[in-house]
């Protein structure tokens, strides 16, 4: 669906006066926790009955500065990112800017693909005497070696409790500086949902980055993916835009400032994911008249095709995007039949049915269910990392075309995780790349996923290749389970035996409300 | 270029530096270095009393940084964590924090229970000592007062050790020729497992005992063993520097500061020669050893020794690593290579006291004319200007220098020290013996072959 006639009566409208955005709790009803029938969860959240839940046992799960804003937002060229926290709160960011020059070599591209990123290094004094001069002195030294353009400054637990004014030190230093300083509030304690994290980088970017809409450019759409969709998936959707006589705008990762600034004079913005795209499209339609639309994403062959049609209406361009659609499917629609067939005979080896769970994000939830559909597999329960307010029309949808299914939110903790694949044994999990021992099963498991970093056309999910590429990954991943079994006969298991026989996964889940819920 | 934004406290404008303001640093926080201690000790759970992210903070930039390990059996979003957010922060993490000890030990199997506080609970006050001490009937559990605030990782090591001295050991009879190994700092070393499992085989070849503390199956009972030791080894001029010291006060257990983890045959063996006297081993047995080890690895030195005159002989060298990494090999490059150590960058932080010792392992006791120029370094900027400034055939760092040694230095660059995310470090190592050899055989990639 598209939302290009949203108004002033809008619960999500952004306001950029502030000096971030509200919470996904706030601003959607996001919720942490379910258990039930997808279309309970719907009717509940309609009825505005979800609340958020306390934990009395909880496990790591990334917090909204760690989800990943260090890793993605280090990676924008000519520009700084400055942590204004502690040692270890930037730490991951080393991870990803090595894994992407790797990348960045492998295929050929430019050279000038060297992140930079301060941390203030908040010690104990700081903590008793404040850390502004300290903030002060890290964008000198991040103009003094790098002379970026933008300068974006993230902040921390440690830095939000001592109070930290992040804010008066930008206007103090601002208009001494070349560089756009952008603050982003994602201190880890504002939210239990790590999409918070998300809206407050787009709040940042939308409020001090993205300039005026001057220059309309009708053939550029912008691209906010997830760190989970991969290099090849930007290579196709490059591809299959050019097609139909589009440019991509992609951000966050690798963009420069100025791909940032031309938001607003691209011609609509586009979703890989939804859930992470919103607070931005709705910020560029808003402040810009860019308009755009959350559903569906380019993942499977219909939700391509669906995706397309979609730009194609919204640009009135509709014939020029059904040839591509008919030339595309000629190619790779015999594909994906030869990898459903190859399911038919899985399916037919066990029993007639082949069960995949899947551990997906919210809007992994509304484009990878139909695609498991489109694969012929089965899908007992689909597991997502938390849920809101924002999807739940295109959840709605999904219901009426691949029918009810149990649906868990959990943030992805690991022992419910665990006590859930126990529990419906399906022949398949999919999982997220980190997820402790969730690898050791007698009967199938793969990761749900790769990452940006990985440049191979087999980790590729996304557009037609991506259908296909992910297809043929599944499909490859139920013929040897050594690996997983031998792991789980050899190795012991985190948990006690009494976790697995007791029923619920929500065992540990507070029934009273959560504050801040 | 002049820029000056920093006010004094009377207002104007001051050229005030801050060198702890760093880029990309070579280590993480106090809080990741007591979460990878406990994830060392196999059988022990963490439980993160902090914000959401610590623990996932802590695996990409942390467990992964140490070779492209996950976490172990409680590691990564296994490790339970009281998620600390806004109403915890106003109303206190207390509660949290007693019903997550409940609710850990009646899930996850474990030994022993490890509480380490993170910032949040360090700055609003929680009394974690307390919440802690209401389950000394029920599970052994510790308590690691740290947080992300107070220092590095080397620095979380040390307060692990702190907590299980204070809250775990009790006297033991002393075993006779048993030494445990302390300053082997799991993650921020990212050999840490080979190097144990190294150190433990040489030992146990002079006939010591060996308590690992960590890494073995021994879990809670290694811990509960380091008082019956009669020698404390501390392979770190500063991280478990303090807990020997401590040990010997509460324990009279004497200690021997080696500073290094040996590479190659010179320092091993006498390594081996030093822990013998002090355990009354008859040198007749600790030589026998010595020289069976010395002659199999030199006999296989002979294998390598062409390709190494052809691709790298008497290189100039860089080491930028923590002070124990740096030690070993800047002394192993120049005493059996014949490598020309020109720099040597400290990157793990070391407290004041411990600089001058560094500095002169860094510097006594090499061959050759000169000696290396020692910097006292984490910053990943100040580092890359300082290489740049320098003619080097060889830099053994972190991967953070793999692509400036080749564009910026034209040498050849080996993964030593953290963060390490372009290799996969299992149990190899550099220790002992057979360590020179294990590094000549990782580092050929970078000249042998097509590329």
């Amino acid at each position: 669906m598209t939302h290009e006639n949203e108004g002033q009566g809008d619960p999500n409208r952004i306001n950029l006066d502030d000096i971030t955005c509200p919470t996904r709790e706030q601003r959607a009803n996001g919720i942490n926790a379910f258990k039930g029938k997808a279309s309970e969860l719907v009717e509940q959240a309609r009825n505005g009955q979800l609340r958020n839940c306390e934990r009395d046992f909880q496990q790591n799960s990334g917090c909204i500065l760690n989800f990943y804003l260090t890793v993605r937002v280090a990676t924008i060229r000519d520009a700084v990112m400055i942590v204004h926290a502690p040692v270890g709160c930037s730490a991951p960011a080393a991870l990803y800017r090595e894994v992407f020059r790797r990348l960045w070599a492998s295929m050929n591209k430019a050279a000038d693909f060297d992140f930079h990123w301060l941390t203030t290094n908040i010690g104990e004094k700081d903590v008793i005497y404040g850390a502004a001069d300290k903030l002060k002195y890290a964008i000198e030294e991040a103009i003094r070696r790098h002379s970026p353009q933008a300068i974006f400054i993230l902040t921390s637990c440690a830095s939000g409790i001592i109070g930290e004014d992040v804010e008066g030190v930008v206007a103090e230093v601002q208009p001494k500086i070349d560089a756009t300083l952008v603050p982003i509030h994602c201190e880890g304690i504002r939210s239990r949902i790590v999409q918070t994290g998300y809206d407050a980088f787009w709040h940042g970017i939308l409020k001090y980055l993205v300039k005026p809409r001057r220059n309309p450019q009708p053939d550029l759409i912008n691209v906010a993916s997830m760190l989970s969709y991969t290099w090849q998936d930007r290579v196709e959707i490059t591809r299959i835009l050019g097609k139909i006589g589009l440019r991509p705008n992609f951000i966050p990762e690798f963009a420069r400032v100025s791909d940032f600034q031309a938001l607003s004079e691209a011609a609509l913005t586009a979703p890989v994911c939804p859930t992470y795209t919103d607070y931005l499209s709705r910020g560029l339609e808003q402040e810009h008249g860019v308009p755009y639309f959350l559903y569906p994403s380019p993942i499977g062959i219909a939700n391509t095709d669906e995706w397309l049609r979609t730009i194609g209406r919204m640009l009135h361009i509709e014939d020029r995007v059904e040839d591509v659609i008919l030339e595309e499917r000629k190619l790779w629609v015999p594909k994906m039949d030869a990898i459903r067939e190859g399911f038919e005979k899985v399916k037919a080896a066990n029993g007639g049915d082949f069960r995949i769970m899947g551990s997906l994000g919210q809007g992994r939830l509304v484009t990878q269910t139909p695609f498991f559909h489109e694969l012929g597999v089965s899908t007992p329960v689909a597991l997502c990392q938390d849920f809101d307010d924002l999807l739940l029309d295109d959840v709605e949808d999904l219901l009426k075309r691949v029918g009810d299914f149990d649906i868990i939110v959990n943030t992805f903790q690991a022992a419910e995780v665990a006590h859930t694949a126990r529990n419906y044994n399906p022949d398949m999990v999919l999982s997220c790349p980190f997820q402790g021992s969730a690898y050791k099963r007698e009967k199938g498991m793969t990761r749900i996923h790769a990452l940006r970093g990985d440049g191979r056309r087999w980790s590729a999910q996304a557009g037609y290749a991506g259908a296909v590429a992910c297809g043929s990954f599944l499909l490859q991943a139920t013929k040897n389970r050594s690996f997983q079994n031998t792991m789980l006969q050899k190795t012991g298991d985190p948990y006690k035996d009494w976790w697995y026989k007791q029923p619920d996964p929500h065992y540990f889940h507070r029934k009273e409300e959560a504050a801040g819920s | 270029m002049t820029l000056t934004l920093v006010t004094g406290r009377d207002g104007k404008l001051s050229a005030q530096e801050y060198p702890e303001v760093a880029e990309s640093p070579r280590f993480t926080c106090a809080l990741g270095g007591a979460y990878g201690a406990t994830l060392a000790v196999y059988g022990a759970v963490p439980i993160l009393h902090s914000g959401q992210g610590c623990g996932m903070a802590n695996a990409q930039g942390m467990t992964y940084a140490s070779g492209l390990n996950s976490g172990g059996p409680s590691g990564t979003t296994v490790t339970p964590c009281s998620g600390l957010i806004e109403e915890h922060v106003v109303f206190g993490g207390e509660d949290k924090l007693r019903r997550l000890i409940d609710s850990t030990i009646q899930v996850m199997k474990g030994e022993l229970y490890v509480v380490i506080s993170g910032c949040v609970p360090a700055l609003i006050g929680d009394d974690v000592d307390s919440v802690v001490a209401e389950f000394k009937d029920r599970a052994p559990v510790i308590h690691v007062k740290t947080s992300g605030f107070v220092g590095n990782g080397f620095l979380g090591y040390n307060h692990f050790l702190d907590a299980v001295i204070d809250g775990l050991l009790k006297p033991r009879p002393v075993e006779k020729k048993l030494v445990n190994l302390f300053g082997i700092v799991p993650n921020q070393n990212i050999f840490w497992k080979g190097e144990i499992r190294t150190l433990k085989a040489l030992l146990e070849g002079i006939g010591a005992k060996v308590n690992t503390v960590f890494s073995d199956f021994g879990s809670l009972g290694s811990l509960e063993r380091i008082p019956a030791a009669s020698l404390n080894l501390a392979f770190h001029p500063w991280a478990g520097a303090e807990a020997v010291k401590k040990l010997e006060d509460k324990f009279g257990t004497p200690f021997e500061a080696l500073d290094f983890v040996p590479t190659g045959p010179k320092d091993t063996s006498e390594l081996l020669r030093l822990v013998g006297r002090r355990l009354r081993i008859p040198s007749r047995k600790v030589e026998a050893f010595i020289s069976n080890e010395e002659k199999y690895v030199y006999r296989f030195m002979e294998y390598l020794a062409e390709m190494f005159m052809i691709a790298m002989p008497h290189s100039f060298i860089a080491a930028v690593a923590d002070s124990r990494t740096a030690i070993a090999l800047v002394r192993y490059g120049a005493n059996e290579l014949g490598w020309n150590p020109e720099l040597a960058v400290v990157t793990d932080d070391p407290p004041e006291w411990s600089h001058e010792t560094i500095r002169r392992r860094l510097t006594e006791g090499l061959e050759g004319p000169g000696v290396p120029r020692v910097l006292f370094e984490y910053d990943s900027h100040k580092i890359r200007q300082e290489l740049k400034a320098q003619p080097l055939q060889v830099i053994l760092g972190s991967s953070q220098e793999k692509y400036i040694a080749k564009t910026e230095n034209e040498a050849h660059h080996l993964s030593v020290s953290y963060p390490t995310y372009d290799r996969l470090i299992v149990d190899r190592s550099y220790a002992g013996y057979r360590g020179g050899i294990a590094m000549m055989e990782d580092m050929s990639h970078s000249f042998a072959g097509p590329s």
